[in-house]
């Protein structure tokens, strides 16, 4: 369902230009989940990016379903992300003025597709089911991060695309975060792509793949 | 509306509900923006209509009809056409005192004759109102707004409304008039339709009527400056409104970072952000309009009072507001709300959605824009350099919107170049500083840190100090000419008005008392005055007795050969005229004059200029016997000035008595003191500059309030900055204190970018703004009593302004102080 084919991508630097991605190739399935492993500047933010829309590549192309992301226009683009994808980032970049119910059905009612059943069902399963009236700054870490989670399936995405989605958490409420990720997507059936310099977050994905100074290596090399 | 608009807007929207300060602060820079704005139009506006309703009433096209010898109209003239069988219609006009020392301009009309479709004549006339207007007790036509007034006089026939008719206008048959006004059988115009083409019988000649009644360029000066304070006082509310729409972007910048990152198009975002502004806009330009017109109703009387005082014009004391103005009020607050948010609709397009949380990059945006704006800054300033030198190379040339013009260029240049000279300053500051004083080094740094979200506040405040400044002075300067004026020109102690027929007994009589020493006998005419084209325009001519007294004291601004040349030029054949008169037609001592007189064109010579203050017409001044004798001017007003004496009130009071004993002088205007005469002048001053004042006022207030949105709505971020000092042990007090001065510091140099900005103001308004609105130059006076009371406003508002943040900071648990930590 998506497939990165030769992206090359380059950013103007005060000591010249820095090739972040060089030639890189790369193919998810519906319903798979890739970890896609690094360290901090290997390009993988870049490329879970790119893979978003939220970026377009110097060279080579993204295809979502067989659509060339470079040749749709940056309000279908736009659309795109608000219908078929979900994103989960480090930061977690809830609206602090919404309530958690809200901040939960935030994408799907921008996408037209807010169902009071599986907002609730989803409230169930994320373990915030009696705190919608809250407001972000009330829930802790963990829960940020749930509520973040709940908000990109809301829409019932093809694809999820997660940036560190454990990394500002301690390690067992991040266990905690990663077995319920693991559980809503498998539940859900969408494709997981997750960027991650863990190697505990990557352990129970279906496939592992390392980038280092802009290029694709097989895991252990 | 689209889910993604919907939802969008929604989500925006919601960033006020954690955040109420700012949008209360936002709905206020509007508000009080638009209140003041739409506060001047509706004066304005009302003002406009009451002209409107004069000119309609006066400008009819029909022709006139005049005795070629120039003598006054009669009935035997009006008769004596009517059987020649020219079908004119008489006119008689004049003032109707009434008792309250009111007056109403009485116009008496003979509706059987009047052309029909003429303003003066009723539309909707049958032939009972008509019988009701022509037999006792008679009927007369008012305009709602004179009604009361109108009411109080009982010699008046009944009363009709007509909205049609100027306020302070009576129109009834040509019999009331004449006996109400004691015309006899004089008559003020006779009247015929243009398109009647009758020989007419050769002592008579057919004209057009000159220029309509309007109230002319001075008034319409008066409503330009009092637009320029409201456009003021616009521009001072949108700087907050900038500020807090400013700080509602970036707090919000993550927010629409987020919204693209879940798929919502640029464009739809800010197409959200406009809406989110049109949707303030409109609750804001609502609630501005609606005070804006409560304030009109408060300032109107005294804007009607100043403009019949100084321009003979009348506006109705109600307001009468047109479809235009509530249309105009919502588009300039819209417009302003657009103007000052197109930068961030402009930045909120152009947020990179990789970008989230670059502070970094936004601080080094602004410092570019800094840069830029000392550019604009510098730019503007040059311009206005080379507008002035423009304007005094061509005295007699200066034009109000140019003179304007060169206002907004040195306040615009000015206030773009504050924040880099504040920042310069500052920097300037951190070297000097001694390394001991770390809280004092951490404070100016952190000033320097602060100053690109608080440099649009500090730039209101320089735009209302310097203003308050520069008003002052000249409104202060004007004062202290205009009571120096009015010492030189009023040197009798008691002003005498005769009845016509008792002028000269009361001359012989008042010659004869042993306390009086001179006697300062006055005549007025109106006539024409015959230009090089051969264009005659209305003057005044103004009789004086040259006595050694007026000799000493009436100021002349310039001479030919000096004063005692002058007065004596004066004696034989010269005259002299005001500066509106010579500015407005060029002349200058030397130059001769041609006047029309009741026996062809005389001319003479100007031997001198002299100041008129507050006069709006160009005056000619000429000895009495001379006035009396070429023009016919009946006597006037005679000065008494009393002889030498340790008891003067107790002279004053017997000379009173005796006069009233023995002549009849009618109502209190027929006996006026020096000291009255000079407290009723004063008074119309201050009136005159109440509004002024009140706007002045008001235009700090609203910078105050700028500061203070800016201050509450970077509360918040604030405090993150400020914990770290708290955990190193620092008292909240001390930090309460540390911020008080950097605020007031940061005013304090704001000010003194203001003073030098507020003289120069202040030299435009005298030699440029004055000159062109009024036909006077004032000197320039310098107040430093005044530039001080810039320093402490500043302080003030500075003060005042965080005093409520400050307060709030003092009072922050230590808990809330904690999360500072937990949240970075």
């Amino acid at each position: 369902m998506l497939r990165l084919s030769g992206i090359t991508k380059t950013y103007p630097t005060p000591q010249g230009p820095l090739r972040v991605l060089d030639s890189v190739d790369l193919e998810l399935a519906a319903g798979e989940s890739l970890a896609l492993m690094g360290e901090s500047g290997s390009g993988k933010s870049t490329l879970l990016h790119l893979a978003a829309g939220l970026d377009l590549p110097d060279s080579g192309s993204v295809e979502l379903d067989g659509q060339r992301l470079s040749a749709l226009s940056e309000p279908a683009r736009a659309s795109l992300r608000r219908h078929r994808l979900g994103l989960v980032f480090q930061q977690f970049h809830l609206v602090p003025s919404l309530s958690v119910r809200d901040n939960l059905t935030l994408q799907a009612r921008l996408a037209g597709r807010d169902d009071r059943a599986w907002t609730d069902h989803l409230l169930a399963r994320l373990g915030l089911d009696g705190l919608d009236d809250r407001y972000p700054e009330q829930l802790s870490g963990g829960q940020q991060q749930r509520l973040a989670i709940g908000r990109a399936l809301a829409p019932r995405p093809q694809l999820l695309l997660a940036d560190e989605p454990t990394g500002n958490l301690d390690e067992a409420v991040a266990d905690q975060v990663l077995a319920l990720l693991q559980t809503l997507i498998d539940e859900s059936g969408c494709a997981l792509l997750v960027v991650t310099h863990s190697t505990r977050v990557a352990a129970p994905m279906g496939r592992r793949l390392r980038l280092a100074r802009g290029r694709l290596l097989e895991p252990g090399r | 509306m689209s889910a993604v608009m919907r939802t969008t807007l929604a989500t925006l929207l919601s960033h006020y509900r954690p955040h109420p300060g700012q949008l209360l602060m936002l709905l206020l820079g509007l508000w009080v923006a638009s209140a003041l704005w739409s506060g001047v139009q509706a004066i304005n506006a009302s003002a406009r209509e009451s002209y409107a309703r004069a000119e309609a009433l006066f400008s009819s096209d029909l022709d006139h009809v005049e005795r070629r010898d120039d003598a006054p109209l009669t009935l035997d003239d009006y008769l004596a056409l009517r059987r020649a069988g020219v079908p004119v219609s008489p006119v008689i006009e004049g003032e109707l005192e009434l008792a309250d020392g009111e007056s109403l301009t009485l116009i008496g009309i003979e509706p059987l004759t009047l052309p029909g479709g003429t303003p003066l004549a009723r539309q909707d006339a049958d032939a009972a109102s008509l019988r009701d207007w022509l037999l006792p007790p008679h009927r007369a036509r008012v305009a709602p707004d004179s009604l009361d007034l109108a009411r109080s006089d009982a010699r008046l026939p009944p009363l009709e409304v007509d909205s049609g008719l100027p306020p302070a206008t009576l129109v009834t048959d040509i019999a009331v008039a004449a006996r109400l006004l004691d015309k006899g059988h004089r008559l003020t115009r006779l009247m015929i339709a243009p398109n009647r083409r009758v020989d007419l019988p050769s002592a008579f000649v057919r004209t057009s009527p000159a220029a309509p009644a309007s109230p002319g360029q001075l008034a319409d000066s008066f409503h330009l400056n009092l637009t320029a304070m409201g456009l003021l006082a616009l521009v001072v509310g949108l700087f907050i409104v900038h500020a807090a729409l400013g700080l509602a972007l970036e707090q919000r910048m993550g927010l629409l970072r987020t919204l693209r990152a879940l798929g919502v198009p640029g464009r739809t975002l800010v197409l959200a952000l406009g809406l989110e502004l049109l949707l303030i806009g409109t609750l804001g330009a609502l609630l501005g309009i609606v005070s804006g017109v409560i304030l009109a109703r408060l300032l109107l009387p005294d804007v009607a009072a100043t403009l019949d005082a100084l321009y003979d014009a009348t506006v109705s004391g109600s307001l009468t507001l047109p479809w235009h103005y509530w249309v105009g009020g919502f588009a300039i607050t819209l417009g302003g709300l657009v103007t000052a948010g197109a930068s961030l609709l402009w930045r909120a397009s152009r947020v990179s959605v990789l970008a989230l949380g670059q502070v970094q990059a936004w601080r080094a945006r602004l410092q570019r824009q800094l840069r830029v704006q000392a550019l604009v800054g510098g730019l503007l300033l040059g311009v206005a350099a080379l507008l002035w030198w423009q304007l005094g190379s061509q005295p007699g040339q200066r034009e109000l919107a140019l003179g304007f013009t060169l206002v907004a260029l040195l306040l615009l240049g000015t206030a773009l170049w504050l924040p880099p000279l504040l920042g310069g300053a500052l920097h300037l500051l951190t070297h000097r500083l001694p390394g001991r004083a770390v809280l004092s080094q951490w404070a100016v740094a952190d000033l320097q840190l602060q100053l690109p979200r608080l440099s649009l506040a500090m730039m209101a405040l320089l735009l209302a100090l310097s203003a308050n400044l520069g008003v002052g002075s000249m409104v202060g300067g004007f004062r202290l000419t205009f009571l120096d004026w009015l010492d030189q020109r009023l040197l009798a102690d008691l002003y005498v008005r005769p009845p016509a027929d008792q002028a000269g007994e009361l001359h012989e009589w008042l010659r004869q008392r042993p306390e009086v020493d001179t006697l300062l006998p006055t005549r007025q005419a109106e006539t024409r005055l015959i230009d090089e084209r051969g264009e005659a325009s209305p003057v005044t001519l103004f009789g004086i007795a040259p006595e050694p007294i007026l000799r000493r004291h009436w100021p002349l601004l310039d001479t030919l050969d000096g004063r005692e040349a002058a007065w004596a030029a004066l004696t034989r054949e010269a005259a002299f005229v005001n500066e509106q008169l010579a500015r407005r037609h060029g002349l200058e001592p030397g130059d001769v004059l041609r006047l029309k007189a009741s026996r062809g064109v005389v001319t003479m010579q100007i031997a001198a200029v002299y100041p008129d203050y507050g006069n709006p017409r160009g005056e000619i001044v000429l000895p009495v016997s001379r006035l009396a004798a070429r023009f016919d001017a009946p006597p006037g007003t005679l000065g008494v000035v009393l002889a030498p004496t340790q008891a003067r009130e107790q002279a004053l009071d017997r000379l009173r008595g005796a006069l009233a004993q023995r002549f009849t002088l009618l109502g209190d205007a027929a006996m006026i003191d020096q000291q009255a005469l000079k407290r009723t002048a004063t008074e119309v001053f201050e009136r005159t500059f109440a509004i002024t004042r009140a706007l002045n006022a008001l235009t700090l207030g609203v910078a105050g309030l700028a500061l203070l949105t800016t201050l509450l709505a970077q509360a918040e971020t604030r405090r993150a900055q400020l914990a770290p000092l708290w955990a190193l042990g620092v008292s909240r007090g001390r930090l309460v204190g540390l911020q008080l001065v950097q605020l007031v510091g940061a005013a304090l140099g704001t000010a003194l970018l203001a003073i030098p900005l507020g003289l120069l103001l202040a030299g435009v308004l005298v030699a440029v703004i004055n000159v062109a609105a009024f036909g006077w130059r004032l000197p320039l006076h310098l107040f430093p009593g005044q530039m001080l009371l810039t320093l402490v406003l500043a302080a003030l508002v500075a003060a005042l302004a965080a005093l409520l943040p400050a307060w709030r900071l003092w009072r922050i648990p230590p808990r809330q102080l904690l999360q500072e930590f937990a949240a970075e």
